[in-house]
């Protein structure tokens, strides 16, 4: 089972929260197994999101900087509805895929940023996701200049940061799974 | 305005929806309104807040015609809907004819129903019709996917601009590009539009369901 082996591993990185405590999110899925990857826990855990801003070329060095063999990059809004309904599907299938790497990016305006920060963290979520910063036009065209600019949208790269799929509007589990090995097939 | 003129204006629109069928179909097929292409569904029955049925043909200006895709619930839409306002107003006076459109299912956006548009546009001050889609399709038709999103049609009913309202919804005061505003003085002025196509966050359109259109 790939999910204790994890939890093993990530309890041996952060003991503190393994250990003793207050019922921190237990940590089930790593993607890259350092500080600035997000983390998710299992179903109703709490978390510890941080929601820092990013620029578009930030996001696209990120993505680039990726290392894993998928990058499932998910625009959200706290306000938006069909955002809110795919999340638990979207980190379902984080949790069952540590090779995917899961970039959560908030379209909220920088005044919410505490909301979303909020909310990822009630939903188990801790490490490192985003808030766009700077201009739309540059952010929506950075991602896929075939955007709409309609959320919530996810963008899937390869190994290489190629990416090799996108879509507007909310998915469900298989969605997400038949785009992850998509992109796991497209491997050099 | 003559009641001679709106009918001409009323007929170029549908002479331009018959000729527009492969725009139409274009944008049904995923994408946008193509620029340069007439106004979908310029016959099709919209409900205006005043009580009154209203139609694209019916609102065409002698300038032009700008539709926007709006709603009530979108926080973009809150943010902009002040300056929605003012450039309709503006578009107006130029001669261009002006309609709000909400096409969002207020089964999904309670705030987005009838009585609240009402509200809305007498509290935001919107001088020109605010009608729902009952059955969405026009926002199909346009290939709106999202609030808000404007689209700005010459006086020859053709398509030259869409996109967003200007280049920042969330700070007023930090707009450089007042895209939309650029885009009417144009229009009115019978110049070609600088930036033809922009684009910006929004809200998806929460379509009716086909079954469930009315």
């Amino acid at each position: 089972m790939r999910l204790p082996l994890l939890f093993a591993a990530a309890c041996a990185a952060t003991l503190a929260g393994c250990s003793s405590g207050p019922p921190r999110a237990p940590v089930a899925h790593v993607a890259g197994a350092d500080s600035t990857h997000l983390v998710v826990g299992p179903v109703g855990s709490r978390g510890d999101a941080r929601v820092t801003p990013a620029s578009p070329a930030e996001l696209a060095r990120l993505v680039r900087a990726g290392g894993a063999p998928v990058t499932l990059v998910n625009v959200w809004a706290t306000w938006c509805n069909p955002c809110r309904e795919e999340m638990p599907a979207l980190l379902a299938v984080a949790r069952r895929h540590a090779d995917v790497r899961l970039m959560l990016v908030s379209a909220d305006f920088s005044d919410h940023q505490a909301d979303a920060a909020a909310m990822l963290t009630g939903l188990g979520v801790s490490g490192a996701t985003y808030i766009k910063s700077g201009s739309d036009q540059e952010f929506i065209d950075t991602l896929n200049s075939g955007w709409t600019g309609s959320l919530p949208a996810t963008f899937v790269y390869d190994a290489n940061g190629r990416q090799v799929a996108f879509w507007e509007g909310r998915a469900d589990a298989p969605k997400f799974e038949a785009a992850i090995q998509q992109a796991l097939h497209t491997q050099p | 305005m003559t009641q001679l003129s709106r009918i001409a204006r009323g007929l170029l629109f549908t002479a331009a929806l018959t000729l527009g069928v492969f725009a139409v179909a274009h944008a049904e097929g995923g994408g946008a309104l193509a620029l340069g292409s007439p106004a979908p569904m310029a016959t099709a029955v919209l409900h205006n807040i005043d009580g009154k049925d209203v139609t694209l043909a019916g609102v065409a200006g002698k300038k032009g015609t700008l539709v926007f895709f709006i709603c009530n619930h979108c926080p973009y839409v809150k943010a902009w809907q002040s300056r929605i306002a003012e450039v309709g107003k503006a578009a107006a006076a130029k001669g261009i004819g002006v309609i709000a459109i909400n096409a969002n299912d207020p089964a999904a956006y309670p705030e987005d129903s009838f009585d609240q548009m009402v509200k809305r546009a007498k509290d935001v001050g919107y001088t020109f019709a605010y009608a729902v889609d009952p059955t969405s399709d026009v926002a199909r038709a346009f290939g709106a996917s999202h609030t808000p999103e404007a689209f700005l049609f010459d006086a020859k009913g053709k398509l030259v601009y869409h996109g967003a309202i200007d280049d920042n919804g969330q700070d007023a005061k930090a707009v450089k590009s007042h895209w939309v505003q650029d885009a009417v003085v144009a229009v009115a002025s019978g110049r070609p539009v600088a930036t033809a196509e922009t684009k910006a966050l929004g809200c998806g359109i929460k379509f009716r369901e086909a079954a469930q259109a009315n």
